[in-house]
């Protein structure tokens, strides 16, 4: 833990440090997987963690393939309050409806409203699925349990 | 005496340039984002933000609402890129300049959507709302504009009287009076 040099929080947050120390400080520094928010691949952090272990191992479960096979929605909705989204599911469709009053900003009064449709896989129920509102304004909906690791 | 107490500069007003900026980003909502639009981390007042590939940056009006507020003149840059003209209504009630448009539902390259918004600017007191001028430009962008200083802007100040209402009748002389009569 001490050879650990916390130089800034971005590059090294300090929850992640146990993780440090199994890898390479370079190699942590831009994997996205360990910051505090899920970036452009999301892996799984026990995965992540776990990458010194033996490469037969890790090649079997490489996390980017089991992304791919997984359902999973980005939506920019940084305008609205959690409470402004609705996500409901409908005969095989997930819909996610975002609406906001009135309100006031810095060039005068704004209101917005938007419905997006998605295609579910078959098979995929509400109960599967799962969301996350990151603060910086992502909404990721995608499967709860990713079927490559049963 | 000067005519106000709250300058036309108020905070719901477009002059109000104190706090407010000129740019504001942001302005499409409803975006899908793909995995790879989003870019690394940075820190923006302490927090971990991740800009998107889909905003346009600095300086560029894709995706912001601009206002230009010049001597002679009143102009706002607004993107509608989300919308065809025809879905697009510009309006004034009285002091407000209405931008309001909605689309149907239609596919884009992350599936269905369907979208509607309303900004309204306020006008500078000096703006006539008839002079207001519109046009959309090939890549989405409404411009708005108004001559300003078309109108006389004499402060009409009215005094209003004040009235003095009688006292209410004291309760005790009521009580006494009450007591005398019978």
């Amino acid at each position: 833990m001490a050879k650990v040099i916390l130089r800034h929080l971005v590059e090294t947050p300090v929850r992640y440090e146990e993780q440090f120390e199994a890898r390479g400080l370079e190699d942590c520094r831009l994997d996205h997987a360990l910051y505090a928010l899920p970036g452009p691949t999301t892996v799984d952090l026990g995965k992540a963690g776990a990458a010194p272990a033996p490469p037969v191992d890790s090649a079997a479960e490489m996390p980017p393939q089991r992304g791919e096979s997984r359902f999973q929605i980005l939506l920019d909705v940084v305008q609205f309050l959690p409470e402004d989204i609705i996500i409901q599911t409908f005969e095989g469709w997930l819909l996610i409806k975002a609406q906001h009053g009135t309100r006031m900003d810095e060039h005068g009064f704004i209101s917005r409203s938007f419905t997006r449709q998605y295609k579910l896989p078959d098979g995929i129920e509400t109960k599967d699925l799962s969301a996350i509102l990151c603060h910086d304004g992502i909404l990721v909906v995608e499967v709860k349990d990713p079927a490559g690791t049963q | 005496m000067s005519g106000r107490s709250v300058p036309h500069a108020h905070p719901a007003t477009a002059e109000y340039e104190f706090a407010n900026p000129s740019r504001l980003g942001e302005q499409r909502f409803g975006e899908g984002l793909l995995p790879e639009d989003i870019l690394t981390p940075t820190l923006y007042h302490g927090y971990y933000v991740r800009p998107r590939a889909t905003q346009a940056g600095e300086g560029s009006r894709a995706g912001a609402s601009e206002l230009r507020l010049s001597e002679g003149k009143f102009q706002a840059f607004l993107d509608v890129s989300h919308f065809t003209p025809d879905e697009v209504t510009v309006r004034t009630v009285d002091n407000l300049l209405e931008v309001s448009a909605r689309h149907p539902q239609r596919l884009d390259r992350h599936g269905f959507v369907s979208r509607e918004f309303c900004r309204t600017y306020v006008l500078p007191a000096d703006v006539d709302p008839w002079r207001v001028r519109a046009a959309l430009s090939h890549d989405g962008i409404l411009n708005l504009e108004a001559p300003r200083g078309g109108r006389h802007l004499d402060t009409e100040v009215n005094e209003v009287y004040i009235s003095l209402l009688p006292a209410p009748p004291d309760p005790e002389e009521e009580e006494e009076a009450a007591s005398v009569e019978p």
